[in-house]
């Protein structure tokens, strides 16, 4: 991991022996797992997502056939039925979506990442027995953080939980909002404040606790499906909370401790999305090159046009770039878990904040490549230029990402 | 129980576009793929392992570059992975890899090989049948269907006046064309089993060549095609398909 000091110098590159050790060649596997899912994408995903889209259809039957894969387990050990592959894997299984579907990207990633990967973290054997093994068949997972008045400020969440008398579960009472996988869910890990908790109301995170919740619970609703700009066959939905009845076996980790299991995942899915970004990025990018080459002007394809070319060089080069720091926070992460390595909050950081940009930038470069074309949904550039713009949004705003890289260097 | 064996070859993908630079192939861009007509082979071994047990080994000659297509064929379900070379096969011909496969499948013991009809690079379709003739082992070509017996299989193989089922005894060399046998593909725990997989690899002896590449060329570029809008431009289309092509 690189590691700077307070001056902002490089005491120690990433890679332990420039020349030596340094080995930026994929592995067989990455390959296999790269190809795997690229040819998949490209078969199941790429004849229905205009549809879609344009209709804010989730990929339900989509996620039922790409369950053969076995890829809905990757965060979930073999004792559950899941299949572990490492984080650079991962990085490279969403990329391969999002260059596709970026929607079935976030539906994928909020599901292994935020859901399973907390579970498998925090669960205990019997929640792990329970959960982690539907999530690893076909279930579908999400994560309930966010409300109205709580996003960045995610501490500032007012969803409560009180003890019933008997001690046998809580209530949980209030409005989650923004929950992707929304109403096609299954199982939810969700926070809510404890209100017997001593921290409650001292403390600003005081009392917050993750649940984890089924969709068939006593007193939960699906709420209403957000209309949005982009990943449009992502269903984002608000979670209505009335009398829930959560068994206080599912209290996930301990009780007052759910502020630390929430940003612990965030930082860990947040590569996650960086790997999303990537893959938009990649996707616009060669649809970009592909029109280049076709497109003719003044007896000439336009990819031939010096200002064009130009364009298309930048943006390959801020497309490899992010790939480089995307795959590195997954190593770092990789690193983190299985060798003690420091946590990769600062690489995931820095992937998060560069690859958004990325894909922001250089979907915003292929719609201006295609001119008019890139304006009307014929070309899939002008789905990529909205599904771009929730890179730099969730799983911590672009601001948020340099408020944690400023805290590590200062 | 069935000792089967399907040759698999490492070619470049179909899809690349390859360039010769200087006489000689460059093909440091391309990606490599396992032959398309093999993996018509593999799905026919792992289905007569399905039906009638065994193992199934897949065999490819070629450097450690040919490791990852033995890796492909792992993540379908195949047992054994071998891989046969020795140094200075660089430039083997056709000769040289059918004697050393055969060399090969001779001390794996096989009952039944398997392989594509021809592989994606040379076409030349040569590979299954002079195995089978340098093993003295009956053989088919073009097979679009295979069922297991107990002692051989029956091969669904195209005639002049449209199919016959030929039966085959063990031993005995089947290469598949493209039929009903949809080829699976790989998930993730295959590619687990993969990564954990070891290729053995093994030498033979072959002939030296006798036939050597000289200098590669590419083939004569097309000439670009023509392209009319509008139902007004129908009888220039009908002209030309008529008078330039000649195909009407
Ligand atoms: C499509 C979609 C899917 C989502 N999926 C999920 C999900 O599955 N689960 C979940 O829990 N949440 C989800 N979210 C919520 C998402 O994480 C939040 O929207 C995000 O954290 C921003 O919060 P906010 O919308 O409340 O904006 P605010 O926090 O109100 O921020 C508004 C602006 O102010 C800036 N800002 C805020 N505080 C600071 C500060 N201290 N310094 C500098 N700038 C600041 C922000 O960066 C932003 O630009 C999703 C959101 C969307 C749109």
């Amino acid at each position: 991991m690189t590691k700077w000091n307070k001056r902002g110098i490089i005491i120690q590159a990433p890679f332990a022996a420039i020349g030596e050790e340094m080995n930026f060649a994929e592995t067989d596997e990455h390959s296999m797992i790269r190809e795997m899912v690229r040819e998949w994408a490209e078969a199941e995903l790429t004849p229905t997502i205009e549809h879609r889209d344009a209709n804010q259809i989730a990929p339900i039957e989509e996620w039922a056939a790409f369950a053969e894969l076995g890829l809905q387990g990757i965060t979930i050990a073999e004792e559950y039925g899941g299949m572990p592959v490492d984080d650079i894997s991962e990085a490279i299984i969403i990329e391969e979506l999002a260059r596709v579907d970026a929607s079935f990207a976030v539906f994928y990633c909020v599901h292994v990442g935020l859901c399973c990967k907390t579970i498998s973290l925090h669960g205990t054997e019997e929640q792990k027995q329970k959960y982690l093994t539907q999530l690893g068949a076909d279930k579908v997972g999400a994560y309930s953080l966010s409300e109205a008045g709580a996003g960045t400020d995610a501490a500032a969440l007012s969803c409560k939980a009180t003890l019933s008398e008997d001690g046998t579960h809580y209530k949980l009472n209030g409005l989650k909002m923004w929950v992707t996988n929304g109403a096609s869910a299954d199982i939810y890990v969700l926070f809510a404040k404890v209100t017997g908790h001593p921290d409650y109301g001292v403390k600003k995170h005081g009392g917050v606790t993750a649940f984890i919740v089924e969709k068939t619970f006593e007193g939960f609703t699906v709420g209403k499906k957000e209309d949005k700009l982009g990943i449009r066959s992502s269903d984002t939905c608000t979670l209505e909370l009335n009398d829930c009845i959560v068994p206080v076996e599912n209290v996930l980790g301990k009780v007052g401790k759910g502020f630390s299991i929430a940003m612990n995942a965030l930082d860990n899915s947040r590569i996650g999305i960086a790997a999303q970004a990537l893959g938009i990025a990649q996707g616009a990018f060669e649809a970009a090159l592909k029109f280049s080459r076709e497109r003719e002007t003044f007896g000439t394809p336009i990819g031939r046009h010096q200002m064009i070319t130009s364009y298309l060089a930048d943006m390959a080069t801020e497309i490899e770039c992010s790939r480089m720091m995307v795959y590195k926070a997954a190593w770092a992460k990789e690193q983190h878990y299985e060798n003690g390595a420091p946590r990769h909050s600062l690489e995931a950081s820095m992937a998060k904040l560069k690859a958004g940009d990325t894909a922001m930038w250089v979907a915003e470069r292929a719609v201006q490549i295609h001119g008019g074309y890139g304006f009307v949904k014929e070309f899939p550039v002008e789905r990529f230029f909205r599904d771009a713009k929730i890179t730099q949004i969730y799983e911590g705003t672009q601001e948020v990402q340099k408020l944690v890289i400023a805290r590590n260097l200062t | 129980m069935p000792n089967i064996v399907v040759l698999v070859k490492r070619v470049p993908d179909t899809n690349a576009k390859i360039t010769v630079s200087g006489g000689s192939l460059d093909l440091s861009a391309v990606k490599f793929v396992i032959s398309p007509f093999d993996e018509y082979a593999i799905e026919a071994a792992l289905r007569h392992k399905e039906a009638n047990g065994g193992t199934v080994t897949a065999l490819t000659l070629g450097s450690d570059a040919c490791d990852k297509v033995l890796k492909d064929a792992k993540a379908l379900g195949v047992d054994n992975l071998v891989r046969l070379w020795n140094q200075g096969w660089e430039n083997l011909d056709s000769n040289g890899v059918q004697s050393a496969l055969a060399s090969a499948i001779g001390d794996l013991g096989s009952d039944v090989v398997y392989c594509g009809k021809s592989a994606a690079d040379s076409n030349a379709g040569s590979t299954g049948p002079g195995v089978a003739e340098r093993l003295g082992w009956t053989s088919v070509s073009n097979a679009s269907a295979v069922s297991f017996e107990e002692a051989g299989v029956e091969a669904m193989i195209p005639t002049s006046s449209g199919q016959a089922r030929v039966g085959l005894n063990f031993p005995c060399v089947v290469s598949m064309d493209k039929g009903e046998m949809e080829p699976r593909r790989p998930n993730v725990r295959g590619i687990m089993m993969a990564k954990r997989a070891v290729v053995e690899v093994i030498s033979a002896e072959a002939p030296t060549p006798t036939v050597n590449v000289v200098r590669y060329s590419p083939p004569a570029e097309k000439p670009p095609g023509k392209t009319y809008e509008g139902a007004g431009n129908v009888p220039t289309v009908v002209q030309a398909l008529r008078n330039e092509a000649g195909v009407i």
